[in-house]
């Protein structure tokens, strides 16, 4: 009861918390009579998914000689085409990652990162490219390596490898750019010697305090299907309602920006790279999903490509919203401005070497 | 959101990737037929874990957890926040059990997509986004010249009609030096797209992976019918109208049609 008490006084105070809203007053910690206001409440939302399929239903029947607007159609029609050539990825990226969390302890990562923070940096970016999951799944794990004694740095690292260069993202690009083997090549090169390099100015220049590190919770006794039940469910809920804004973004920017537009910019060298990389950013796309919107990108060049590939999942809203929720402000502050930087250079180096 | 409405969610994506792909071709409308397999998988695999996460919160399972967390490790739950803010920090951990009840308000977006299945069942893409994007630009990347051509007038026979792909058609236009494709019959099919000047365009699609990256391949048709209708689709018999000069300064490639056909049953959009 008085943990209860305490929660209604306590202030919200970081992003985390407010993009992961509803979650201090859902079912778990309801009032006394909880029995009673859950059922109430799972009723409520039964009725609202009725609701919601005989809307569908009605809508179906009644918009489909109503809707005939070319420019809408289009639109919807390049949504839903992103949103479900990336569901096959995220479901079986996600069940994966969920298989490892599961199935594989944090303590056998730990084994294998060594002590010394300027070599388990290399180490920590290597193995993110073993270990599936997207930019959803890495940001936590990162703040458990840490909470473990691994160094920060190499936690960092990994954070920032596993979501760019983990082999469900390259099978993506190695299908997205099909016949184009040197932007596999190259996206691999930038997004690991990204993250390394990262990993090192963080063991020179980090600071300890930099880093609100997550307090210490240990459970014991969930079951292993469970937890992969439950691991797969938040990571699907969290990274599939920010892949449909990205669908969302993407969509809009392909049917109502002209052309004529993006072929301005895209025949810009350098401004092009700068303009994915902003893009890359604001879209949110997850990174098992970003190669297929940056080959639609058609009018620009590969090293712009690359930059919209190689910055999305190291820096992006999602990603500064949930390294904020994890680590604190004073963190991201330092921390995203480093990495896009750092990305940045990478792409140019490794573009003009192999594109 | 809760659990239920997370399951269900959950339930009506798998349902939507389901019905786009097994009861109806929906999904070839919006990605390459390749992907119909992981489609269906992946719907499967949505509806399974959907039906699990409900079938679970209506066991009572996520009561049981709550304190659970509580009673195991008190003192570090003084708040909701705190709480959160841990299991979110634990999540990846192998030996814990952790109850995320919550998911963010942005998951309810994974809806949209289930009423644009639904709801507006979204067409292929026709003439108006080849009207948009101003058709194609020039000629198509060289890469695949030099490996010389394996396309379907590659494969028919001297003298016999060649079936070939819009795409196939414009690439050798615009690349075959040989020019091969002169004095042949070829046999082309596509949807319409009329321009303002009274000519019209036979045109198809292709994709890399999906609709996103569509890009438009087209002919200029010359023939002595009526202009036809934006979005039907035709069968044209005829041949290329051979340029003089460079292939490459070419801005639009014609083809002279001796006859056409309506096609009553189009097949896949893209190609």
């Amino acid at each position: 009861m008085s943990e209860r008490l305490s929660d209604e006084t306590t202030p919200g105070s970081a992003l985390g918390d407010s993009i992961a809203q509803g979650w201090s007053d859902r079912d778990e910690l309801p009032p006394a009579d909880w029995g009673r206001s859950t059922s109430s409440r799972r009723t409520g939302t039964v009725w609202l998914f009725a609701l919601l399929i005989t809307a569908m239903a009605a809508g179906h029947a009644w918009l489909t000689d109503e809707l005939t607007d070319q420019a809408f159609l289009a639109w919807a029609t390049v949504f839903t085409a992103i949103a479900f050539q990336a569901l096959p990825f995220l479901v079986f990226g996600v069940a994966l990652s969920a298989a490892l969390t599961a199935f594989v302890p944090a303590s056998a990562y730990r084994r294998f990162i060594p002590q010394n923070a300027a070599r388990a940096v290399p180490v920590a970016g290597v193995s993110g490219a073993l270990l599936p999951g997207c930019e959803c799944a890495s940001v936590p794990i990162a703040g458990s390596l840490i909470k473990r004694e691994v160094a920060p740095a190499a936690a960092l690292t990994f954070l920032l490898a596993a979501p760019s260069i983990n082999p469900v993202v390259m099978i993506a690009t190695a299908v997205a750019f099909a016949g184009q083997p040197e932007m596999v090549l190259a996206r691999f090169a930038a997004g690991l010697s990204a993250s390394v390099v990262i990993g090192w100015i963080w063991v020179r220049f980090g600071r300890a305090d930099w880093l609100r590190l997550p307090t210490r919770t240990h459970t014991p006794g969930a079951s292993r299907g469970r937890i992969f039940r439950e691991s797969m469910l938040h990571d699907i809920m969290h990274a599939g309602g920010y892949l449909v804004v990205g669908a969302l973004a993407a969509a809009t920017l392909n049917v109502m920006v002209p052309r004529s537009w993006l072929l301005t910019v895209a025949d810009a060298p350098v401004v092009s790279v700068l303009v994915l990389a902003v893009l890359a950013i604001l879209l949110s796309i997850c990174s098992e999903a970003d190669a297929f919107v940056a080959v639609s990108l058609t009018d620009f060049s590969p090293t712009a490509k690359l930059a919209f590939m190689v910055i999305g999942p190291i820096v992006d809203l999602k990603l500064i919203a949930m390294q904020a929720g994890v680590f604190g402000w004073r963190f991201v502050a330092r921390f995203a401005p480093l990495c896009l930087a750092v990305g940045l250079v990478c792409t140019f180096l490794i573009g003009g070497l192999l594109l | 959101m809760n659990r239920i409405a997370q399951g269900l969610t959950l339930v009506l994506l798998g349902a939507a990737a389901l019905t786009a792909t097994v009861p109806t071709d929906l999904y070839l409308n919006w990605v390459k037929a390749g992907f119909g397999p992981f489609l269906i998988a992946a719907g499967a695999v949505t509806v399974l874990l959907g039906v699990l996460v409900v079938v679970a919160e209506l066991r009572g399972e996520s009561q049981d957890t709550a304190p659970e967390h509580r009673t195991s490790a008190p003192e570090h739950h003084t708040s909701a926040r705190d709480h959160d803010r841990a299991v979110a920090a634990e999540y990846g951990d192998g030996g814990h059990g952790h109850d995320h009840s919550g998911a963010p308000g942005v998951a309810w977006l994974l809806l949209l997509p289930v009423a644009a299945v639904f709801v507006l069942t979204p067409p292929a893409l026709g003439s108006y986004t080849v009207e948009s994007t101003g058709g194609s630009a020039g000629p198509p990347p060289e890469e695949t010249v030099s490996g010389g051509f394996e396309d379907a007038l590659a494969e028919a026979g001297p003298g016999e009609t060649a079936q070939m792909a819009v795409q196939e058609f414009v690439m050798r236009a615009w690349t075959d030096e040989d020019r091969q494709m002169a004095g042949r019959e070829i046999e082309l099919t596509g949807f319409a797209v009329p321009d303002e000047e009274g000519s019209w365009y036979l045109v198809r699609l292709q994709m890399a992976c999906c609709a996103a990256d569509a890009v438009v391949n087209r002919v200029e048709v010359v023939d002595d019918g009526p202009v036809p209708e934006a979005d039907t689709w035709w069968t044209v018999r005829g041949t290329w109208d051979e340029p003089e000069g460079e292939l490459t300064d070419v801005s639009e490639h014609r083809f002279l049609a001796q006859e056409r056909e309506e096609v009553a049953d189009p097949p896949d959009p893209y190609e």
